[in-house]
């Protein structure tokens, strides 16, 4: 099976870089599946889960970003995040316990994070698309 | 004639403050390296960024209802100007340049009728327009320490200049920062962040043409106008970010340079001293042999 180029990359450094089978990634209006071959594309990210999978489509990593833009073409995909994260780092008591402190500021800079840690919550708990 | 004692005490002050300069050089040796490596792992995101822009920005420019980052106010009478300095001192005249090179631009901009404020970051530039021009001050950044705040700084650097742009308050914005060329060579550079620079970008695109002149046309999701409203807020942090880590390792390099110059006379003013000390004590053994041997004779 033919393989795509994908790049991860956030503000301060390139995460990922390598030939995958399959991308998932969360796009404004809905997730996004890239496979070789896509047509070209460019997409607003909202915050969620970007899935790579190999060949046998088989899940290889997942990261959380929260926004951001993917550029695809039929060879390659890059994804810029705003911020992220790899799945298995985040912890969920630890950000449920972020999300109560976030609660008693009442600041837009608050209400932003944690509208990102409930993200990050809901892409824990969420086990769509683990096994395809 | 200073007395021996006195040239000893000197020798030693000297090399005091030796050791300290080439300590400095070598931790800032060694903050250079981190910086650049910062540097260079946050090239890859504004270059792609860069790329998105400018095929977004070329289909954008045709179409209708492009948002103010891209196209300007319209006007041309308010500038805000944000130099761009080091919070610490001794690093050669790395401070200073940038310093004189933002009060040309503000007199100049003031003698063509143009309103200028200024948004000094870091504390040496602030402390120098705090005196001099201190009217113009809208607002400033200290202690930025990019490298270890990383990007979250940018974020909030770029979050006050647009709030400030959205409520009308300047038509353009100019930064004023040292270009990392190389470890021992800065350039002062200008650069338009507000609107974007799209003569630049147009050179990126015909460069791009070349390189793929098949260039199909994109799906845009949701739409161009979203995506660009998205992407132009995101570009102007991503360039204060990209200014920042420049403007760091160009600092570490300058203080490198600076110190490794001052070690080096340091090395230079012992060894004269040093010279120095051995003659005098030598005249005044030989002036003590003159007294002994004149007293000899005389009896």
């Amino acid at each position: 099976m033919a393989k795509i180029s994908f790049d991860l990359v956030s503000p301060e450094n390139l995460i990922f870089n390598d030939e995958v089978g399959m991308i998932i990634v969360p796009g404004k209006d809905g997730d996004i599946g890239v496979l070789p071959g896509h047509s070209k594309l460019i997409s607003s990210l909202r915050s969620g889960r970007v899935m790579i999978y190999g060949e046998n489509k088989d899940l290889l990593k997942s990261f959380f970003v929260s926004g951001g833009f993917a550029e695809v073409n039929p060879e390659k995909c890059i994804v810029l995040g705003e911020t992220v994260e790899e799945m298995n780092s985040l912890d969920k008591n630890l950000i449920e316990k972020e999300i109560q402190e976030l609660q008693n500021k009442d600041t837009d800079e608050s209400k932003k994070q944690i509208l990102i840690a409930n993200a990050k919550i809901e892409a824990l708990n969420a086990s769509f698309y683990e096994k395809i | 004639m200073p007395s021996l004692k006195d040239i000893k005490t000197q020798i030693n002050s000297v090399g005091s403050t030796k050791k300290i300069t080439s300590a400095m050089k070598m931790v800032a040796a060694s903050k250079l390296r981190r910086s650049q490596e910062k540097a260079e792992a946050a090239r890859p995101y504004s270059s792609r960024l860069e790329e998105m822009l400018s095929s977004l920005a070329t289909s954008a420019s045709s179409g209708e209802g492009i948002i103010k980052l891209l196209t300007g106010t319209g006007e041309d009478q308010n500038y805000i100007v944000v130099p761009v300095s080091a919070d610490r001192g001794l690093c050669g005249g790395f401070n200073s340049s940038i310093n004189r090179e933002t009060f040309k631009l503000v007199k100049k901009l003031e003698s063509e009728n143009k309103k200028v404020q200024l948004l000094p970051i870091g504390k040496k530039s602030r402390d120098f327009f705090l005196r001099t021009l201190k009217e113009n001050i809208t607002d400033s950044f200290v202690d930025t320490n990019v490298s270890s705040a990383g990007y979250n700084i940018a974020l909030e650097i770029s979050a006050k200049l647009q709030s400030l742009y959205f409520e009308g308050k300047f038509d353009k914005c100019i930064l004023v920062y040292n270009k990392f060329k190389s470890a021992i060579s800065q350039e002062v550079t200008q650069q338009q962040l507000i609107p974007l620079d799209i003569s630049k970008n147009n050179k990126e695109d015909k460069s791009n043409e070349t390189e793929n002149s098949d260039k199909a046309i994109y799906t845009y999701e949701p739409d161009e106008e979203t995506i660009l409203q998205d992407l132009l807020p995101k570009n102007v942090s991503i360039q204060i970010f990209k200014v920042l880590l420049e403007s760091d390792a160009g600092e570490q390099g300058a203080r490198m340079a600076a110190m490794d110059n001052a070690t080096r006379n340091a090395g230079e003013m012992i060894d004269s001293l040093t010279l120095k000390y051995n003659r005098t004590r030598q005249a005044f053994i030989t002036k003590e042999l003159i007294e002994i041997i004149s007293g000899a004779e005389s009896i």
